[in-house]
């Protein structure tokens, strides 16, 4: 009986030097604890650079404590909206740039105006000028820019080869590409060109150029109205969907193919080109080393129809609103998007940069046989409208390409309808 | 001592409510503040303050969202029916005492212990044109010439996408019916036997009306659960290809997280509500009605 | 379909008896009959086993291999670097430990409170008991995804934001109302004559509850238990949006997490699901006993 008294006793002691010991922390020096959140911390290669990034940062800012919340590529925005609409979001998020309006317009990420002003003038040259457009909303920038990417064709060279034609002289144009598919492609076997047609955000990515380089556009050029009722259009997306529908160059399944599967599908020599960028050749080299990816596969800016375009990658870091560390977490961000961390990125992961004075001088980049092609295209990269109303109008525009590719209705019918119900959407904006 | 008959009712029925209100409490007090939350943000038009029938106006004339509430009906009622038809069809055997009875059961409840998102990943890629499992074994077998376009081909993803739920869905089924089996007192049965009925006489006159409960039980929990599944066919097919396999589930997620509209998707998630309660009041009815 | 109505009549045979009739009682009916039993559930085994075939296959992979096209189904070079890869480089044992624990408590706390409830529906005629019926089913008809908003300012505002506690919380809501309508559905099969005869005896009703019936809720607790723990361990929104630090990451989170923006894990995801599998298998193994042939005169007797 004693005994157990003592022994509650002792338990009671321990559990309240503890509390105590963990609510006061010993020594005077406060340290400041940043949640900082990434799809990439739950990627391994992508993990171990980040997590060697943060180990430099808080060895320079001794007072303050960077701590990992790893989220999934999926739920991101999903887990996102729930904390910052409860104004408990992580100090530093990553984000793609489509995700951006609608943060925006919700008040989920800081005005940083206030922080770069600090910087002194001159802070923002050292990026291109697109990204910090991107960055901007209602005149104030509430994100900093972080890769930046153009997309760009990726071919098996001995696969072109093996189709008579050679790999440096590479169609240019769209109509000399079908030529050089019909060529590559054996019926069951293998195809000229490896489709992306899921609900996935890597759609639009690989999309848009044919829409760009056949000279048509998403939206008017004042963003109220669908522009897709236009013969340049039409013809980019007949010629989409055509590509599996009439002259079958693109293995089945293309619309429940998302990225990854496509360039399973490269990896495997069962297609001869997809649309793709840096991160291509070393996940295809991941998916079968047998392959010899760095060696075989070979990148090309996109054929052209009417003018040369490419479509942009661009993730995005933001800081959450209700921050109570904002002067450290923008420490921590200007250090994620400082000139030697974006060539640690590019170096362990590929990625080129946002940054002008990294992937327009680095040696590392301009040497480099797929990086040197991607850097090169930046000029014609373009992004999608970046209005709230996007993610929803590209679910409409992916679900008519579907609709055409499976044949549930006609190219025109599955494009004229989506024409109207986007114009419905932007006619509530109204 | 045993209560006398005169305050044996009142009691009873004070007896009851104490019986029914550790659950009602903690239902009311976890559950109340987001219904409430939801209804009121149903009422409200987006960006600004007020009472507005905004969003419900939108929702009439949404034809995504018409199509959708078929398309719910459709995979819905499909599924269900093919849970409580398997589940049934299982169940009877898995009551009898056969050779390798507990292994059967065991195999039958499988399927369950898989999360549902994991199991829509696994169904797409089993589905797969190219490297999937599924066309592999048929085209090996014969029974196919070339692979299937399982979830883009004409209207076979609804075939597809009901197939994956089927499996993930009917092993709960199939145990609250095996419960349900188990609850007919045995004396039933032999009583009957005594009585020179055959096998189909008992089925028809035992176990069916000692079933009534359980399969009404069973029937509207699954569907309330169907019509809120979500992660399968989000992992699946996300609603694709076109709006073929769209369900309320996905498209109240859609609203919300992809595009922002958190008011529009309430109204939705409450039409949803609305239609479920009316559905389900006949079940209501029978589940409390007495013997 | 000819059913559960041969029933191996056990009660009252003794001796040599027995042994005749147990031996009748693997014979269910003419051979016709169980050739045709046999055919259906070795069509349902397929059915339900070919996913986890290959699964098993893929989680022995290399990462390579699993994408090959066209498939393998014997791994060319068989490998358990996944099955240890999710122990050592992902936090498994951790995950396993936080998904068990709200799990079992999930369910143990929605099938007791979830008998009560069923037992107060099922025996008692109180006004107002059909209304609060449908209400326990119509709190299930607002979808989760609308639900977790409220639920996450909720639980911040009470301190239970990133805790277990309020994941079990969030799932009782769900579980709940479920094991209140399977138990009512069940407690109705069980005769009410047992109920009074122990009333008669000079039972209150809570031990009426308690030492009549909760004992004959065998397979109906079994159904409830599995649901809850079932719904807790494998839900992935509620999970993301109700935790967020590492400490608190459940096993379907985990498995979650192998599906990156590049690259699907394959062979760690399969090995996942196997694995997250196994808790509620050795769950259903030991809760099977309870899963009995059918209620017996006994039971009422005694």
């Amino acid at each position: 009986m004693r005994r157990r008294h003592i022994l509650g006793l002792v338990l009671v002691t321990a559990i309240s030097v503890a509390a105590l010991v963990a609510a006061f922390p010993v020594g005077a020096q406060q340290r400041v604890i940043l949640r900082f959140s990434d799809w990439h911390l739950t990627e391994d290669v992508w993990n171990k650079s980040l997590t060697e990034g943060i180990a430099i940062f808080e060895k320079r800012f001794p007072h303050i404590k960077v701590q990992t919340e790893p989220v999934s590529y999926r739920e991101k925005e999903t887990k996102y909206t729930v904390e910052s609409a409860a104004g408990k979001a992580p100090d530093v998020m990553h984000l793609h740039a489509f995700s951006l309006p609608a943060f925006y317009e919700k008040g989920y990420a800081l005005d940083l105006t206030p922080f770069i002003e600090k910087e002194g003038k001159g802070f923002l040259d050292a990026w291109y000028p697109l990204p910090l457009e991107l960055v901007k909303y209602k005149g104030r920038v509430h994100a900093m820019p972080g890769d930046y990417m153009t997309m760009v064709l990726v071919c098996n060279t001995d696969m072109v080869n093996a189709a008579g034609v050679s790999p440096e002289k590479f169609p240019a144009t769209w109509e000399g590409f079908l030529d050089f598919a019909k060529k590559a492609t054996k019926p069951g076997q293998q195809w000229g060109l490896g489709m992306v047609g899921a609900k996935d955000p890597g759609f639009s990515l690989r999309f848009s150029p044919f829409l760009w380089t056949f000279g048509g556009d998403y939206l008017t050029a004042d963003l109220k109205r669908s522009a897709l009722d236009t013969p340049e259009a039409k013809e980019a997306f007949a010629y989409f969907v055509e590509l599996s529908s009439n002259h079958k160059v693109v293995p089945p399944g293309a619309t429940s193919a998302n990225p990854q599967d496509v360039r399973t599908q490269l990896a495997h020599k069962k297609i001869a080109c997809e649309i793709g960028s840096g991160w291509t050749a070393p996940i295809v080299n991941k998916i079968n080393p047998d392959l010899r990816a760095f060696e075989v596969l070979r990148a090309y800016p996109l054929p052209v129809k009417k003018k040369r375009a490419t479509a942009i990658w661009l993730s995005s870091w933001i800081i959450g609103p209700n921050t109570k560390h904002p002067n450290e977490a923008w420490e921590l961000m200007k250090f994620i998007t400082s000139k030697e961390m974006e060539l640690k990125w590019f170096k362990d992961n590929r990625v080129t940069s946002s940054r002008k004075d990294v992937s327009g001088v680095a040696p590392e980049i301009l040497n480099d046989k797929f990086a040197k092609v991607i850097a090169a295209e930046l000029p014609y990269g373009k992004v999608e409208p970046q209005i709230r109303e996007w993610p929803e109008i590209m679910d409409v525009f992916t679900g008519a390409v579907q609709e055409a590719l499976t044949g549930a209705k006609t190219a025109d019918r599955a494009l004229a309808d989506a024409h109207s119900r986007i114009n419905a959407i932007l006619a509530r904006r109204r | 001592m045993c209560l006398s008959v005169a305050t044996a009712r009142s009691t009873s029925i004070r007896t009851g409510y104490l019986f029914v209100l550790p659950a009602l409490l903690l239902l009311l007090a976890v559950l109340g503040f987001p219904a409430l939350w939801s209804l009121g943000l149903s009422f409200r038009a987006e960006g600004r303050d007020g009472f507005s029938l905004e969003q419900y106006r939108l929702l009439l004339e949404d034809s995504l969202f018409h199509q959708t509430f078929w398309n719910t009906g459709l995979l819905v009622g499909l599924s269900v029916a093919a849970h409580l038809g398997l589940g049934l069809a299982v169940a009877l055997p898995l009551n009898l005492p056969l050779r390798g009875q507990a292994t059967l059961r065991l195999v039958a409840l499988l399927p369950w212990v898989v999360p549902d998102v994991v199991a829509g990943i696994i169904w797409k890629w089993l589905y797969n044109p190219l490297n999937g499992a599924l066309n592999d074994v048929l085209v090996r077998l014969g029974l196919l010439t070339t692979p299937l376009d399982w979830l883009g081909a004409g209207h076979l993803p609804l075939v597809s996408v009901i197939l994956a739920n089927v499996w993930r869905g009917f092993p709960f089924v199939m145990l609250i019916l095996l419960a349900g089996l188990q609850a007919i007192p045995r004396e039933r049965y032999e009583a009957a036997s005594i009585d020179g009925a055959n096998a189909l006489q008992r089925f028809r006159h035992i176990t069916l009306p000692g079933l009534r409960k359980m399969l009404v039980v069973s029937l509207a929990l699954d569907t309330v659960w169907e019509v809120r599944r979500f992660g399968l066919i989000q992992a699946m097919t996300q609603g694709g290809p076109g709006n073929l396999t769209e369900v309320l589930s996905t498209l109240v997620y859609k609203q919300y997280f992809a595009f922002f509209r958190f008011e529009y998707a309430s109204a939705i998630a409450v039409v949803m509500a609305a239609v479920l309660l009316i559905v389900s009041l006949p079940y209501i009815r029978m589940i409390s009605q007495e013997e | 379909m000819p059913a559960s109505d041969d029933r191996p009549e056990r009660a009252g045979v003794r001796g040599g008896e027995g042994q005749r009739a147990r031996a009748k009682e693997r014979r269910v009916g003419p051979w016709l009959f169980r050739a045709l039993v046999y055919g259906f559930l070795l069509v349902m085994a397929i059915y339900v086993l070919f996913p986890f075939a290959w699964m098993l296959s893929t989680a022995l992979k290399t990462e390579s291999e699993a994408l090959a096209i066209p498939p393998t189904w014997i791994p060319r070079t068989p490998t358990l670097d996944s099955v240890i890869g999710i122990w050592v480089r992902k936090n498994f044992a951790l995950y396993f430990f936080n998904s068990t624990v709200v799990s079992l408590a999930t369910a143990l706390l929605s099938v007791f409170f979830g008998s009560l409830a069923g037992y107060g529906f099922s025996r008692f005629r109180f006004p107002g008991r059909q209304f609060l019926m449908g209400f326990f089913l119509a709190t299930q008809m607002l979808p989760g995804v609308l639900l977790v908003g409220p639920y996450f300012k909720m639980l911040n505002a009470v301190g239970l934001y990133d805790t277990r506690t309020g994941l079990v919380i969030a799932f009782l809501t769900i579980c709940l109302p479920f094991a209140t309508w399977t138990m009512k559905g069940f407690i109705d099969g069980v005769p009410v004559e047992m109920d009074e005869a122990a009333l008669v005896d000079g039972c209150n009703r809570l031990s009426v509850f308690f030492r009549v019936i909760l004992p004959v809720l065998g397979p109906a607790m079994v159904a409830s238990i599995l649901f809850a723990f079932l719904l807790a361990w494998g839900d992935l929104l509620w999970a993301l949006c109700l935790t967020t630090s590492e400490g608190m990451i459940t096993v379907t989170l985990g498995i979650a997490r192998t599906v990156g923006e590049f690259r699907i894990i394959w062979p760690m995801l399969m090995a996942g699901s196997l694995l997250g599998g196994l808790p509620a298998i050795l769950l259903y193994l030991f809760l099977q006993r309870f899963l009995v042939a059918g209620l017996t005169a006994g039971a009422l007797k005694d």
